[in-house]
């Protein structure tokens, strides 16, 4: 849409509307790139946790710089890329937005995003781990800051797993399940558990199908090349991934509507004691309260090594917004101070992407137990995965994974047909 | 259309209707303006989007009929194109003959009929969105009540989610659920328009239960049984919340529809230019369908 | 004769009454059936809203709830500014209602009683707007309603959503039926289009009103496409967008989300069951039929 027609439309129509009813809501609020220097509009989803800690992290820089204004505007997390598309292509978006790492690239690779390089505090880079830094770079610039991270581990059902005879679960990173023994695990619970039951259920629906990633990077494969500009799926290791996770279905380990395109979520199967263990990252565990049965959780399974996805949260600032960027800069310096990471992970049970944080280890709020499991498993994350997540082309090969595993595990198609069609979309993807 | 029919043109004739003109165009304007405006002008932007080839975000490149040769070749919209179809018939063919069931079945005297007709057209006031959010809670293949009645009553269990079949019926279901009761209601209002004398005439006249229906009522219900029609097609050619919702157009593209496959490319994919061909193309047979219904209809109500 | 004849219709006579009785059972059978069917989804969605999670476990099947609890509406009050969204529904929708209203039934008597020169061609491209989803015009709809301005405050809903033609096409059919003699007496009576409008037109129309007034409310409450791109802060929301919250991966369990829609659906339901009486009357008037 060119600019001049929306010119012409907004000549031709503003005058002629009266709009002049005052009152609350009636009157549009100041469009963000109007606001007075100094202030920012932030727009995230977020659970309760989350925004609470966002609140206080808002509060804190406010306070450090007097004269700065953060504006928060909550909103749902279906749509809300939704929204900012639409505010981006009208040329009106908020200054700041909070985005998944698997969405990071199509904003940055599509020209959309502040090129922080210039302005944030030399050494910045040093204070992540490897894995975050290259989870927000493109063409080798930082596009955005690593906010926190959070990755699949496994929760499981104490007494399920007990009656299955699993007495005992893993307990360190080394000494995770390796691909068989999962599946050993999961044979028994598939024999101790009534026939509506099932041994667990995985989170790949909708977006979560880079979590189907983690199988992959597990028996050390790609998905791309490195440099992302070609389809690596089509290999041993990804015709491994593929045919492994495919005979969740047929062998009746994973209910049936655990597809990738289902509209239930794997959680919900969780909750409700339709599976033995979910997959999940450490997000849920404040959702968990009303759990009336006793869970732990333990590693993600590992095969040619441990690895699972790089999930969790960029938050990145609009190119419109770049007579700002110096205040930006201060305010994505300030976020990822030690003291207000820790805050914020530990608050809404998310993993920390500073270094030293990672080293320390943090404690959630709730359950401080299960952290040990999710930060060590966190750890296991190369910056070679993470950075195959960050291309700009991730919005269009989530689409080609979700139909291509849907495909093997709904359709039943073979591991070698669907590495081959699977590496055919990536392609035309990334072309 | 009878009001519309051209005058012959005479000159006093065209002078005082030039005079009628100014103050109709009056009447309409508002309404109009506001279609043209936020309906047709938006519309106009889609159709220059569809002519070009968009990488996400900002202006695009025009390339032509480009995008609509993709369609041709793309077996995602052609399925799209089949689920959309399909659906319309069911949901409209279902939505009218039930609509008409219910209606003669409460068109006659029974107790507690008042009670009745408000649960029917209860689910007319529930947004689509609450009922994609039930049909979820209900349809849910492990943990929902449908399947859980199912087998309490020695049934098997149906994958309503995981199978492409039984997923497409959830979605027919829950439209259906929300388009009987206004069915119903055109119907009640167009039987008490046939009239008991006209019934009791034929029943007099040794006219069974079914030569009435056949012969009396149906005739009558004519008008009415093309306006839903008309209503019926339209919205089902748009139903994107309950699919959505509900089924997210899986399994395997089972249940997507032209509307939720246009929102995937122009919102999810990024691809505009692409969502907006699908669009057009949707708009062009939604208007072919309504102006032969249209004809067809002018042309029975001539010959009748 | 008359002696052996009169048992025997009396026993025809009995015989009629019974299979009409058996008739009127199996209708109200029916209709029962058909009624448990279609209330049932939302007697299920009352009955989670007001259970425990733990109600709800797989593989049991408890139809009427062991015990009831508001404790998933009390979390739906604490976690969501309820009492601002329902305000910004109501607001949106009475607006948009009025509008609507208002446009729909002057341009429907223009269409209906006055000739004017491409009155064909504008009332077929009136209807035709109908059959837009606005999926396929959202992203230019949103790009105008920015440069007008509207973003950002209620009126990028109230206009666009006002700008519809399914009451023109009512309003149209009903004023059909206002007789025409009526109007043109008014109007060699000297009465100009307006006065006639609204001093015989409108009087006659109430019915339609009621209906229009209805259906324009409840399509508005009940829209979340548009609402939820033009809406931009939480603070303007309405309910279904609300609603929306609870849809997702780390969004709650279906209990709060039933008790959540409950509160979205309850107030038009209400109204519904308050008002249908008028809204039938309405529609058996409307001349579609």
């Amino acid at each position: 849409m060119t600019l001049t027609r929306r010119q012409a439309l907004g000549a031709a129509a503003v005058g002629t509307l009266p709009l002049a009813l005052a009152g609350c809501g009636f009157v549009p609020s100041a469009a963000p790139s109007k606001a007075a220097a100094g202030t920012i509009a932030f727009t995230t989803w977020g659970t309760d946790a989350e925004l609470a800690g966002f609140r206080s992290v808002i509060a804190s820089f406010e306070k450090a710089h007097p004269g700065a204004e953060v504006t928060l505007n909550a909103v749902p997390y279906e749509q809300m890329f939704t929204n900012i598309d639409a505010q981006l292509q009208a040329g009106n978006p908020p200054d700041v937005f909070r985005v998944p790492y698997y969405t990071f690239g199509s904003y940055a690779g599509g020209d959309q995003l502040l090129d922080l390089s210039k302005h944030l505090p030399s050494g910045f880079a040093d204070r992540f781990t490897p894995q975050a830094w290259a989870a927000v770079q493109q063409g080798g610039k930082p596009f955005g800051v690593p906010h926190h991270t959070d990755t699949n581990v496994i929760f499981y059902n104490r007494k399920a797993l007990s009656d299955a005879g699993v007495t005992s679960v893993p307990t360190s990173a080394d000494s995770a399940w390796t691909w068989s023994e999962f599946r050993a695990v999961a044979q028994k619970l598939r024999s101790s558990l009534p026939s509506n039951r099932y041994p667990f259920a995985y989170n790949w629906q909708g977006n979560g199908v880079t979590r189907w990633l983690n199988w992959l990077f597990q028996d050390d494969g790609r998905f791309l090349s490195s440099d992302l500009k070609s389809a690596a799926i089509d290999s041993t290791q990804g015709r491994a991934a593929i045919d492994f996770t495919r005979t969740f279905f047929p062998d009746r380990l994973v209910p049936k509507n655990d597809f990738v395109k289902s509209s239930t979520y794997a959680a919900d199967a969780f909750a409700n004691e339709s599976v033995a263990m979910v997959f999940s990252g450490a997000f849920a565990i404040p959702d968990t309260d009303g759990l009336k049965f006793e869970w732990g959780s333990t590693f993600s399974p590992r095969q040619a090594r441990g690895g699972s996805d790089f999930g969790g949260n960029a938050l990145v600032a609009t190119k419109a917004a770049g007579g700002k960027a110096e205040l930006i800069a201060e305010f994505f310096d300030h976020v990822t101070q030690e003291a207000q990471m820790r805050t914020f992970c530990e608050g809404a049970s998310l993993l920390p992407t500073r270094q030293d944080l990672v080293s320390d280890g943090i404690s959630f709020t709730v359950r401080p137990e299960l952290s040990k499991v999710s930060v060590g498993q966190a750890s296991l994350v190369r910056a070679s995965d993470s950075g195959q997540v960050a291309s700009p082309n991730m919005s269009k090969i989530i689409t080609v994974l979700q139909t291509q595993l849907d495909t093997a595990f709904v359709g039943g198609r073979g591991a070698a047909a669907t590495a081959t069609a699977a590496a055919a979309g990536i392609t035309a993807a990334v072309a | 259309m009878t009001a519309v029919a051209a005058a012959p043109s005479r000159r006093p004739e065209r002078r005082r209707r030039h005079r009628g003109d100014a103050a109709a165009y009056g009447f309409i304007a508002p309404n109009l303006g506001l279609l043209a405006l936020f309906v047709v002008v938006p519309l106009v932007g889609t159709l220059v989007l569809s002519l070009q080839r968009t990488n996400g975000f900002g202006g695009g490149v025009f390339v032509g009929l480009e995008n609509y040769a993709r369609l041709f070749a793309d077996p995602l919209f052609w399925r799209a194109s089949a689920n959309t179809a399909l659906s319309t018939v069911l949901v409209t063919g279902l939505s009218l003959g039930l609509g008409l069931l219910t209606a003669l079945l409460l068109n006659a005297a029974l107790p507690a009929r008042a009670v009745l007709r408000s649960i029917l057209i209860l689910p007319m006031a529930v947004s689509s969105v609450a009922s994609a959010l039930i049909g979820k809670l209900v349809f849910d293949e492990n943990a929902g009540v449908l399947n859980a009645l199912l087998q309490a009553v020695g049934l098997p269990a149906v994958s309503w989610q995981s199978g492409g079949a039984p997923a497409f019926a959830s979605v027919v279901l829950v439209t259906l659920w929300l388009r009987l009761g206004f069915n119903m209601l055109i119907y009640l209002a167009a039987l008490q328009g046939v009239g008991r004398d006209l019934i009791e005439a034929a029943t007099l006249d040794g006219a069974g239960a079914r030569q009435r229906i056949r012969y009396v009522v149906v005739p009558m219900l004519g008008p009415a049984t093309f306006f839903l029609l008309v209503i019926d097609v339209v919205y089902s050619f748009q139903v994107f919340d309950v699919v959505f919702v509900l089924t997210g157009g899986g399994p395997q593209n089972a249940t997507d529809v032209l509307v939720t496959y246009a929102y995937q490319n122009g919102f999810v994919t990024r691809d505009q230019g692409y969502a907006a061909a699908i669009g057009v193309v949707l708009l062009v047979v939604a208007v072919v369908f309504a102006v032969v219904q249209w004809n067809t209809s002018r042309t029975r109500d001539l010959t009748e | 004769m008359t002696a052996a004849t009169t048992p025997l219709t009396r026993r025809r006579a009995t015989g009629r009454v019974a299979r009409r009785r058996l008739v009127v059972a199996l209708r109200t059978l029916a209709a029962v059936v058909v009624a448990i069917v279609v209330a049932f989804p939302l007697y299920w969605m009352a009955v989670v809203a007001l259970s425990t999670r733990s109600d709800l476990l797989s593989g049991s099947l408890r139809l009427i709830p062991s015990s009831l609890t508001l404790d998933n509406f009390a979390r739906v009050f604490e976690r969501f500014p309820v009492w601002t969204w329902f305000g910004n529904s109501v607001a949106i929708a009475v607006v948009v209602a009025l509008i609507t209203v208002t446009l729909n039934t002057l341009a429907g008597y223009a269409f209906a009683h006055l000739r004017f020169r491409g009155s064909t061609l504008l009332f077929f491209v009136a209807l035709g707007t109908l059959t837009l989803p606005v999926q396929v015009i959202m992203v230019a709809l949103f790009q105008l309603t920015t440069s007008l301005g509207l973003y950002g405050s209620y009126w990028a809903v109230i206009l666009p959503t006002s700008a519809s033609a399914v009451g023109l096409l009512l309003s149209r059919q009903f004023m059909l039926s206002i007789p025409r003699d009526l109007i043109e007496a008014a109007r060699l009576d000297g009465a100009g289009h307006l006065r006639v409008f609204r001093s015989i037109v409108i009087p006659l129309s109430r019915p339609l009103l009621a209906v229009l007034f209805f259906l324009t409310l409840l399509a508005s409450w009940n829209d979340f496409a548009w609402p939820l791109i033009a809406l931009k802060e939480n603070r303007l929301f309405t309910l279904p967008i609300g609603l929306l919250y609870l849809q997702s991966e780390n969004g709650p369990d279906y209990n709060t989300t039933m008790a959540f829609a409950l509160l979205d659906v309850a107030p038009m339901v209400v109204l519904f069951l308050v008002f249908q009486r008028y809204f039938v009357q309405g529609f058996a008037r409307s001349g579609i039929r």
